[in-house]
């Protein structure tokens, strides 16, 4: 099995904002487990892609939802005419043939989930098949890297302590105003101004967050209003439909969301 | 001239033989006209009649004018009639002399209904500012003027008439089709209360607004429209804001931007304004244009960040360069030439003002420029005798607040909330205006709260009057038996505190109040459920499927059970929350620096609030004991009472006394629980301390009897749970309780938070 098809061909952009790409790199070099923390849209993907690239990694992306069990992350037996025959699930896939495997939002997960992941992150490097009475030891390229949004769980789906306690973490967070201007207008192909009025514009959101809104306007927000600006649409009008309506559905909110918008143009 | 009036009067008659009428008129209206202008006003006014018949305008004018001088002298003041004698060629010279010639008439009508000189003057400088920006428009409004006055007051006028001039800003035939239709809607808007916008409506927008603005949230507050005759500005002072009740006459739409355009205001000077003037010697003409330059700084370091705020603004600067030359009128005009640059104003001083202000663009940043150039522009003011009455005096325009919170006044050593109505009863000059204190908000039912408050507070903690309503017995291990009808448990009126406070505590939880209302959210859709390995079911389970086809290679036994199914499961759950209040409580957590029962406040507020949310029926009580003979108990919040103001306001009053004889009160609440129809009941207790009392010596007695209490709840279908907040209180708690219904606080500061995050656990349970 090779994993051509997962290896990146071309280098993902990705505007650092501090030292985070050579603390991945330090953690990669020694295999460390890494926990991407931060709001939806603050480039962690990005981020994972560009370090993939960089490291000339093949990368596997899980996004993990509620009715995720162990089996889908790890694989499971499957009926054909010969009999049964085991089907290795992403993360095998990752760990037989070496590559770094990124569980997004990882505690969406079920449960049993993050119990597979215990012994692949810590000094073992092991997977066991249970199923299938296989134990794998880990190639030598394989990382483990997990989304982790700790401002989005309840408390009944918290990751437990010991599952955080294996993993070294970056924290992302809305990268300053002027980089994360730079960031929109080259993502969104909007000149310099123009990125500049839309991170004002994500700033007054983020004011809100906690005062009516779960989270601000991400970057991902922002290079979306852009992109409807670059193709002709009025900023305001960008705005409401790539952030203000999006956002939430409270008119209240959304009223002096407009409102503030306004007051920056 | 030390003539008297009557010299004044003959050579005046003399001065005019042309004008017969002119001298009937003024001999019919002699005698009203000695009891209404007092003293030298008199000779004054006669001044005035004189230059009026002697100007240009027409004769209607003149008679009119000193036919209906004396009736306005007499209803609103000399200042009054005097002034109305300038507006009268003023108008005559930009509306006609028609106008002109009603204009006096309409007055004297106007000064009657008002029948006060704040709410006259105010009706006046609406005029002047339509016979200044809609001269075309002078006639058909003093047509309507008193029908108008009638159906909307002074207030639901001005905004009518300001919205009119407003809309048709620059095109004449627009503002006259608006002042001359008849059905037209904008009066009905302006006059109905039901389409009215009022702050309760806006309130959590304008909070949001300013909040994504600068990241501030300052207390809101309404002001009563007291009196009515008044314009209400906005007003702040000790970082609380006051925004108008409603503002009258607007229609939704404008009174929503006015109230965003006052928020902004405020939040401006909240956000620029950070150092309050000192006001010395100053008079009151040069503080009302200090002000009104500070209006302008802080207006533009605003809109240097967000340009967009301009465009709220200025449409309610109508101002036009001309007009009387009154100090308000003049003041209005400033500030118009100071939100806009472009603006030109023809008038002296006003330019001298705009290059002033913009010659320090250089120096916004500092607020000793509003001092230094406002206290030139009051001086120059002063010396051009303009009138300047502070009593009647209000900002303009009308989203624009009172400005009080600019300057310190003298009483600084009295304590917040007196300092607080010491500013709001301060205007420029120490009125004693008939306006009422501001209350504060008014829904129908708080409007109780100051009579209430004040009747908690005048009664005294031992004449409260229970009722007893039950006697229970109480579990004696040391003879193995029940005692039987020992504790009588005695009911109370809950104490009222403000309601207010109980709203704040969210406020100070933010995160955790967005993370419970998130909780609350996925609790409430009663999602499917997947439940897989089902004997039976609608569908496969893949999973097991493959498992009993493995099996079955193997020559084991299939598990049969290979189905799975989705099921909706409802919860139907009745919560009664029991909060312990005795002495104890008062204590301060050492770590918090709080009284145990403000968080035990904290937490039940945080946790009502999601029980609210998920629509689960809840109630709150609680209880405290002086002896056998009266264990009181409390009901914050009955199960059928909605979780409202009345609620709120129990549950800040909450204080702790007495002691704790828990059993008593478990099994009054008990009882009420298992009457209702719930699937499951839980008796959520919160306690500080081990039950005691002052009649029993033996401390294990009241932990036996809890006990007993608690098993008692089992059989009547009811789960108790028990929040302990002594951290020593492992032994009896789980003595009472058992182990698996304890949850220890050991750092009761984090009450609040932990309270509703155990409600989410036992709801998942
Ligand atoms: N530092 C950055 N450099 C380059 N692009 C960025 C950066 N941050 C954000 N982006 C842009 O924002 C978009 C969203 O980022 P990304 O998909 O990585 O977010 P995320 O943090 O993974 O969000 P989620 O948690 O929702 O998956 C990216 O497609 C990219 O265009
Ligand atoms: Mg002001």
């Amino acid at each position: 099995m090779d994993l051509r098809h997962y290896v990146i061909a071309h280098e993902p952009y990705y505007r650092a904002a501090a030292d985070e790409v050579d603390l991945f790199q330090a953690a990669y070099a020694d295999r460390m487990p890494m926990m991407l923390k931060g709001p939806t849209g603050s480039g962690k993907t990005r981020f994972v892609e560009h370090l993939a690239w960089k490291l000339g990694k093949p990368l596997i992306t899980v996004a993990c939802h509620e009715d995720m069990t162990a089996s889908d992350l790890v694989g499971r037996f499957l009926l054909d005419a010969q009999g049964t025959l085991w089907h290795d699930g992403p993360l095998t896939l990752a760990v037989r043939y070496g590559a770094i495997c990124y569980l997004d939002e990882i505690v969406e997960a079920r449960q049993d989930t993050t119990v597979v992941i215990h012994p692949l992150t810590d000094d073992r490097r092991i997977l066991p098949l249970e199923k299938k009475g296989e134990v794998i030891h880990a190639h030598p390229d394989f990382q483990l890297v997990i989304s982790y949004n700790p401002g989005y769980q309840s408390v009944l789906k918290d990751l437990k302590e010991s599952t955080k306690q294996r993993f070294g973490a970056i924290q992302f967070d809305y990268p300053p105003s002027a980089i994360e201007a730079e960031i929109v207008a080259h993502e969104a192909g909007v000149d310099r101004n123009l990125a500049q009025q839309l991170v004002g514009i994500a700033e007054r959101s983020r004011n809100l967050k906690g005062h009516g809104l779960e989270e601000g306007a991400s970057t991902r927000m922002l290079i979306q209003a852009g992109r409807l600006v670059s193709r002709g649409a009025s900023l305001q009008a960008a705005c409401r439909t790539a952030i203000v309506l999006p956002i939430t559905d409270d008119e209240d909110i959304r009223a002096a969301l407009t409102a503030a918008i306004s007051a920056c143009l | 001239m030390a003539s008297s009036p009557l010299d004044r009067k003959r050579r005046l008659l003399e001065a005019l033989p042309d004008q017969p009428e002119f001298v009937s008129t003024l001999d019919l209206v002699w005698r009203q006209a000695q009891s209404s202008f007092p003293g030298a006003r008199l000779g004054e006014w006669l001044e005035a009649c004189h230059g009026l018949a002697e100007s240009d305008v027409g004769r209607d004018c003149v008679v009119s004018y000193v036919r209906s001088a004396p009736a306005i002298a007499s209803a609103a003041g000399a200042d009054a009639a005097l002034s109305i004698a300038r507006m009268v060629s003023e108008t005559a010279a930009r509306a006609g002399d028609r106008a002109a010639a009603s204009l006096a008439m309409v007055a004297s009508r106007a000064a009657r209904r008002l029948a006060n000189g704040a709410a006259f003057a105010e009706w006046l400088r609406v005029i002047q500012i339509v016979v200044a920006a809609a001269p075309e428009s002078v006639t058909p409004l003093l047509d309507r003027s008193e029908s108008l006055l009638q159906e909307l007051g002074v207030q639901g006028f001005e905004a009518w008439v300001l919205n009119g001039v407003r809309q048709g800003a620059t095109d004449p035939q627009k503002r006259l089709a608006f002042f001359t239709r008849r059905d037209q809607q904008t009066l009905r808007t302006a006059s109905h209360e039901e389409d009215e916008v009022s702050l309760s409506d806006v309130e959590r927008q304008l909070k949001a607004f300013i909040m994504a603005l600068w990241h501030m949230a300052p207390p809101i507050r309404a002001l009563s429209n007291g009196a009515p005759d008044r314009p209400r500005r906005a007003s702040f002072a000790n970082g609380i804001v006051r925004l108008p009740s409603s503002f009258r006459g607007h229609s939704r739409d404008e009174a929503s931007l006015l109230y965003s355009a006052a928020i902004a205001h405020v939040a401006a000077h909240l956000q620029f304004s950070r150092m309050k003037f000192a006001i010395g010697s100053l008079k009151p003409l040069q503080m009302a244009l200090i002000s009104l330059i500070e209006d302008a700084r802080i207006e533009h370091l605003a809109m240097r960040q967000f340009p967009g705020l301009g465009r709220l603004w200025r449409p309610f600067h109508i101002a036009m360069p001309s007009g009387a030359l009154t100090a308000p009128a003049l003041m209005a005009r400033l500030a118009r030439a100071l939100i806009d640059p472009g603006h030109a104003d023809d008038n002296g001083w006003i330019q001298k003002g705009q290059e002033m202000f913009f010659a320090e663009e250089a120096r916004w940043e500092d607020p000793g420029i509003s001092r230094s150039i406002g206290g030139l522009l009051g001086n120059d003011l002063g010396q051009m005798r303009v009138q300047f009455n502070a009593r009647t005096y209000s900002v303009e325009p009308a989203y624009r607040d009172d400005n009080q919170g600019l300057w310190v006044f003298d009483d600084a050593g009295a304590p917040a909330d007196e300092q607080e109505t010491i500013l709001e009863a301060v205007r420029f000059e120490r009125e004693d205006d008939a306006e009422q204190p501001d209350r504060e908000r008014e829904t129908p039912e708080d409007d109780a709260d100051g009579q209430e408050a004040n009747r908690a507070a005048l009664v005294e903690v031992d004449s409260e009057v229970g009722i007893p309503v039950a006697r229970y017995p109480e579990w004696d291990f040391l003879i193995g038996r029940e005692r039987p009808q020992w504790a009588t448990l005695v009911e109370y009126e809950a104490s009222e505190g403000q309601a207010d406070a109980v709203e704040d505590i969210l406020h100070r939880y933010p995160v955790l109040e967005q993370r419970i209302t998130k909780l609350v959210r996925s609790a409430k859709v009663s999602r499917p459920q997947r439940l897989r390995r089902q004997q039976e079911g609608d569908r496969l389970d893949l999973d097991a499927c493959i498992g009993a086809a493995i099996d079955q290679r193997l020559g084991d036994t299939p598990d049969p059970r290979i189905y799975a199914r989705l099921e909706r499961r409802f919860r139907d759950l009745s919560v009664l929350l029991l909060l312990d209040v005795s002495q104890s409580t008062n204590d301060v957590v050492p770590g918090a620096g709080r009284k145990v029962i403000e968080l035990e406040r904290e937490a039940t507020a945080l946790l009502a609030h999601a029980m609210a949310g998920l629509g689960d029926p809840f109630a709150i009580h609680a209880f405290c004991s002086d002896t056998r003979a009266d264990v009181r108990y409390y009901r914050l919040k009955a199960f059928d009472a909605p979780y409202g103001p009345a609620a709120k306001r129990h549950l800040a009053g909450i204080s702790g006394r007495f002691s704790t004889r828990m059993g008593a009160a478990l099994r009054h609440a008990g009882r009420e629980l298992s009457a209702r129809m719930s699937y499951r009941r839980l008796l959520l207790i919160i306690s500080d301390g081990e039950p005691s009392d002052v009649d029993v010596a033996d401390r294990r007695y009241l932990v036996e009897d809890a006990r007993q209490a608690v098993k008692s709840m089992a059989r009547l279908g009811v789960d108790v749970f028990c929040v302990g907040l002594d951290a020593g209180g492992d032994n009896y708690l789980t003595r009472i309780f058992g182990r698996r219904n304890v949850l220890q606080i050991d750092r009761v500061e984090r009450l609040p938070e932990k309270l509703s995050m155990l409600y989410f656990r036992l709801l998942g349970s």
